[in-house]
């Protein structure tokens, strides 16, 4: 019956936070050195992992092979440990497939394929602690780890996860306000420009609601860009100054 | 901290003039922790909510192996200091908590912030604030009581929440609400199917015995199981839990038969009670100190309270609050809360109606005050210029004048009517404009809202809003300038069909303030004295007074014409007779009075009846799913069974499928020898029909009492919410009309339906306890009268019902009463026994009895069928006088 009181009177959240506001970002670029491009990011709990490799050649059947654009292959998986039950999560179920077909579409949007015609691109993240928002989380490392990489992107792709309750949209939910019976929407969003690059919604809302979610996302989105951008400058100084420039 | 006890809290935190901070807690006690809120929201409480652990310098980390409560005490201990310190240490801070260890531990740390019990704190802070003390006290006992007693169950355990929820979606289970039958509360009650259409159930469903009802209360949230078909049972047809069962012959056809499975909501309230004789005390139980207190409404089970005091109450009402009710406990348990007074004074018994009816009313708060508008004599209060511009002005165009009740102080409306040039009548009704003084959501509406409606007792009223208003600024007094609301109408002289409406604010003066008895007298042309044309000569007065008349005489021909076409339409012309208790300077009641009813009641009557009519059309154009209507709900049939099987014991049909069929029937069945008959079928019909409720969505039903397609209350903003929360959707409807864009937009859908539901119940509330306080007034005239000599006691009544063990009589004023004959007494008189039979038999028609009137001691404690515990408005002792007495009316048997 009566669950938990997401929005108190005086506008404070479960964890304290107010309607409009992020949970805590951080993030670290180039965590790996094997990798063509590497990404490591905390949201709030929500931790995740990004690893990209390419572009590189087709490999694996050729057939899958694009005459004037690279193919973008993207994998999702949770590590064991990153619920609070521990639970073996064996490859290519439900979820995770449909996830990574999600963060495909996102970044086929995104990325520059046409520079790399007849190539691959791969794109790995693994969830390390979930704690709601993991589809946005795992953009935002995506884009980061991409970013490392080199690889040449139309903008950024933030993502973020807005929920709807007693009228008010709440901004990057977590988990205990995901599944407290707020409809939710995920927006991936290319800030410059403001064009959605993936809206995922399967709550039922009130149609009337809808324009203002989406505007409150694609602030929250705003805000995340800016963030991650401060990263990538963050990285690019750190880098000059280890190689000496 | 503070809920472990929230009547308590409650209480404090009303009085508590500086900030509280309260700590989130995970609270189990889903409901307190509500309760809690509404009690903090509530801007008359003056209290603020801190949320301390989302704040940087109060914010204390959990350490390791820390139970939870000693970490929320901690919490707030460092939310205390912080606060102190916020304060620069002006102000000294208490905390309270129960824990002692916190208090040991706690209290010397920091000056200035001092943590103490709340028995401490009651002593040292409101030493002089008896009452909480003395429900302190009583809560500590009866937590203390709970502790241990392990007992053999029973009652079977309710199921989990989850079990039940599945059970309602699988219509395994029934949900509803509980209704005891007043009559035999010990073993019948019924639920009430929740969602009546998707069910084939049709019918209540039957929870008989103790054990099926499963600890539940009357009014509470419950879940049954319907048992099998070969237990089903019929209900008992006899009028008292007679302790000499008849058999099975006493029962009719079985209805569907169910258990309580579980209970989803508890309503518990306050409940008055009385404690037992002394002698029943001491056989009562082996533990003093426990002691079975019987509720005045019969159909709460006895609580069960500790308290010491139990002889010094004797002959009290308490207000007792129930807390639990264990499955080993045969009672619930509970704590007083608070000594109402001495059963049988006028105080106490008043309070104990109020209480009752859960009407709570306090004394408007200054604050409140604070927002009025001033008129003294040194600063008279004027109508401001800018309201004048924008209002229409009808000071001197138009001939204003209100009728009301002698001495009425609250008029709220005012009618005009003229003739126009163009062939054509113009009539108005002009209503107070009480929501330009009360803003939306100003503390004065607030107030007014939770009031919901003025409170009418015999002897004194309750105002909704504060006296400035309702007495002088908003009620429409003669000779002076008045904000109105006025609905105009042009009607074609001939035909009197409508032409055109006006809707707007106006500016009125009223030019007299007439009595219904002296516009009736004007009517009749009778010599009468007009108080305001006293000082006037004779020429002019003359003059006035003829065109006053001329007023008048067109609105008895508009009404009659108004009332003609409902007629037609259908309308119920129902019956119900009040008597009113006149009283003296000292409250002391002279007589009883039935009302009498003039043609001019009724013209009033149909001209508000229109007012309303239009103005709901209105706003149902303006806003089809937000507007507040009032209508009918569909009637019960199995109600007007009673009226049904009447009429045909003399020889009339009653048909009850529409209004306009019951309209009809009612109006043959009319027995020309007897006039009684018809005004006594009315009557019954009147009680069988459902209460007229506020509705949000239009909706049309065959049975619409008034013969309007839509109806609301618009005609008296001072004294009901719901004419207000028209009033300002009348007006958002004009701004829409206008264009004007309004800067805050209507209520939702969902705050109407939660405003129609508050304002019916508390309209339910107030009409029971006028009811209930007319009874009273009844049961004090008589109390004090000698049955034997007084020949105010004796009186005709006619017996609408016999039952197996006793009659349902009707007296000519006053309500259905009830007097409940034990079949004994009826044994006991020297009977004829030609007439036992033909009185048991059912369908029998109705005899006149005279009946002696003699009141139930209201001291009485005991709930046998002569107890006073729920006034049946007259019960008469029949044991005593029935023998000659029915020797009498045997003998002139009146026939019908």
């Amino acid at each position: 019956m009566a669950g938990l009181e997401l929005l108190s009177d005086q506008g404070y959240r479960l964890d304290g936070r107010k309607a409009t506001e992020l949970r805590k970002l951080q993030a670290r670029m180039g965590v790996f050195t094997q990798a063509d491009g590497s990404a490591y990011l905390e949201q709030g709990n929500t931790k995740a992992l990004a690893v990209v490799y390419g572009p590189h050649e087709m490999r694996g059947s050729r057939s899958r092979t694009l005459h004037d654009r690279a193919v973008i292959n993207c994998q999702y998986s949770m590590a064991t440990f990153s619920t609070a039950e521990r639970k073996r999560r064996p490859h290519g179920d439900r979820k995770s497939t449909e996830m990574s077909l999600h963060l495909k579409q996102t970044f086929e949007a995104a990325v520059m394929t046409q520079l790399y015609p007849r190539s691959q691109i791969d794109i790995y993240v693994k969830i390390l602690q979930s704690d709601g928002g993991n589809y946005s989380v795992c953009v935002n490392a995506a884009t980061l780890a991409v970013i490392d990489a080199g690889i040449p992107m139309r903008d950024y792709v933030c993502a973020c996860t807005v929920g709807f309750v007693d009228e008010t949209p709440l901004a990057d939910l977590c988990y205990a306000e995901e599944n407290g019976g707020v409809s939710s929407l995920a927006l991936a969003l290319l800030p410059r420009g403001g064009q959605i690059a993936l809206l995922q919604m399967d709550a039922r809302l009130h149609q009337d609601h809808l324009e203002t979610l989406i505007e409150a996302a694609m602030t929250a989105c705003k805000g995340v860009s800016k963030v991650l951008d401060e990263v990538v400058r963050q990285h690019l100084q750190e880098a000059s100054v280890l190689t000496g420039e | 901290v503070f809920e472990q006890n929230p009547c308590s809290c409650s209480h404090l935190l009303v009085i508590y003039d500086f900030i509280e901070c309260t700590c989130f807690c995970n609270v189990r006690l889903c409901r307190y922790y509500k309760r809690l809120q509404t009690l903090v929201k509530d801007p008359r409480h003056d209290c603020v909510l801190f949320a301390n652990e989302f704040q940087k310098y109060s914010y204390c980390p959990r350490e390791k192996g820390e139970s939870q409560e000693k970490w929320q005490t901690r919490c707030v201990y460092s939310a205390a200091v912080w606060y102190y310190n916020h304060l620069a240490g002006m102000m000294n801070i208490v905390m309270i908590t129960e824990d002692p260890e916190a208090v040991a531990q706690l209290s010397c740390l920091t000056s200035g912030v001092y943590v103490i019990s709340v028995q401490d704190y009651l002593q040292s802070f409101w030493s002089d604030l008896q009452a909480a003390h003395e429900l302190f006290s009583s809560i500590s006992q009866a937590q203390q009581e709970t502790e241990g007693d392990d007992g053999e169950k029973e009652f079977p355990e309710h199921l989990p929440a989850e079990v039940l929820e599945a059970g309602i979606k699988s219509e395994r289970y029934i949900q509803g609400t509980l209704n005891v039958n007043k009559h035999r509360a010990q073993n019948e009650a019924f639920v009430r199917p929740k969602n009546f259409s998707t069910k084939n159930l049709t019918w209540d469903v039957l929870v008989y015995g103790r054990k099926n009802r499963n600890r539940a209360v009357h009014g509470d949230e419950v879940v049954v199981e319907l048992l099998p078909k070969n237990e089903w049972r019929g209900r008992d047809t006899a009028l008292t839990d007679g302790d000499e069962k008849t058999g099975e012959d006493n029962e009719s056809t079985p209805l569907p038969t169910g258990r309580i499975v579980g209970i989803l909501q508890r309503n518990w309230r306050d409940y008055v009670v009385t404690f037992p004789t002394r002698d029943g005390i001491q056989s009562q139980s082996r533990n003093s100190q426990r002691i079975l207190t019987i509720p005045w409404d019969q159909r709460i089970p006895k609580i069960r309270i500790s308290t010491q005091q139990a002889e010094a109450l004797q002959d009290h009402r308490v207000v007792v609050r129930i807390d639990s009710w264990e499955s080993t406990s045969f009672y619930p348990n509970g704590h007083s809360v608070r000594v109402l007074g001495r059963a049988g004074e006028l105080e106490t018994e008043v309070q104990t109606i109020l209480i009752e009816n859960c009407i709570h009313i306090l004394p408007f708060s200054d604050a409140q005050l604070r927002e009025m508008p001033v008129n003294s004599l040194e600063k008279p209060w004027t109508v401001d210029a800018s309201e004048v511009a924008e209002r229409r002005d009808l000071r001197d165009s138009h001939l204003v004048f209100s009728i009301d009740p002698r001495g009425c102080e609250d008029v709220d409306d005012t009618l005009s009517i003229r003739k126009l040039p163009n062939r054509r009548l113009e009539l108005g009704v002009h209503i107070a404009d009480v929501t330009h003084f009360v803003k939306e959501g100003s503390l004065t509406d607030l107030e007014a809202r939770s009031r919901a409606t003025t409170y009418y007792l015999a002897d004194r009223r309750y105002d909704m809003l504060p006296a400035v208003l309702s007495a002088d600024l908003c009620s429409l007094l003669g000779g002076a300038d008045r904000y109105a609301m006025s609905v105009l109408w042009e009607l074609d002289a001939e035909s009197l069909e409508v032409q055109e409406v006006w809707y707007g604010r106006t500016l009125i003066r009223s030019s007299y303030q007439l009595h219904y008895e002296l516009a009736q007298a004007l009517l009749n042309g009778e010599q009468v004295e007009v108080e305001e044309l006293a000082d006037l000569g004779p020429q002019e007065k003359g003059s006035k007074l003829a065109q006053l008349t001329e007023a008048l005489e067109m609105l008895t021909h508009v009404a009659r014409h108004l009332r003609a076409k409902r007629d037609r339409g259908g309308a119920l012309e129902l019956e119900g007779v009040e008597v009113g208790a006149q009283l003296d300077e000292e409250r002391n009641i002279t007589a009883l009075v039935p009302r009498q009813p003039l043609e001019v009641h009724e013209t009033v009557a149909e001209c508000m009846i229109y007012a309303n009519h239009w103005v709901a059309r209105k706003i149902q154009e303006a806003f089809p799913n937000q507007a507040l209507l009032r209508r009918h709900p569909p009637p019960q049939q199995e109600l007007f069974k009673q009226l049904v099987d009447t009429a045909k014991a003399k020889g009339f049909t009653v048909d009850t499928r529409s209004n306009k069929a019951l309209a009809a029937s009612l109006d043959r069945a009319v027995d020309p020898q007897d006039p009684l008959v018809n005004r006594l079928f009315r009557m019954m019909a009147t009680t069988a029909m459902s209460q007229a409720l506020f509705y949000w969505l239009f909706h049309v039903h065959e049975f619409q009492c008034l013969a309007l397609d839509r109806y609301t209350h618009f005609t008296s903003p001072i004294r009901r919410y719901a004419d207000i929360v028209v009033h300002r959707l009348l007006t958002a409807a004009l701004h829409m009309q206008r264009g004007v864009v309004s800067g805050k937009a209507p209520a939702s859908n969902k705050e109407v339906e939660e405003m129609a539901h508050h304002v019916n119940s508390k309209n339910r509330a107030a009409q029971a306890a006028q009811m209930r306080s007319t009874a009273l007034f009844q049961c004090l005239f008589f109390r004090d009268r000698d049955p034997q000599t007084d020949p105010c006691c004796v009186a005709d009544a006619v017996v609408y019902s016999i039952r197996d063990n006793g009659v349902l009589p009707q007296l000519p004023w006053g309500r259905l009463t009830e007097v409940r004959l034990p079949y004994r007494a009826i044994g006991e008189v020297s009977c004829p026994r030609t007439q036992r039979p033909r009185l048991s038999k059912p369908g029998l028609k109705p005899a006149t009895f005279r009946l002696q009137g003699k009141l139930p001691t209201l001291e009485s404690r005991e709930r046998t069928w002569s107890c006073s515990f729920s006034w049946p408005p007259l019960l008469f002792d029949l044991s005593k006088h029935f023998s000659d007495n029915f020797m009498v009316s045997a003998a002139g048997h009146r026939s019908y």
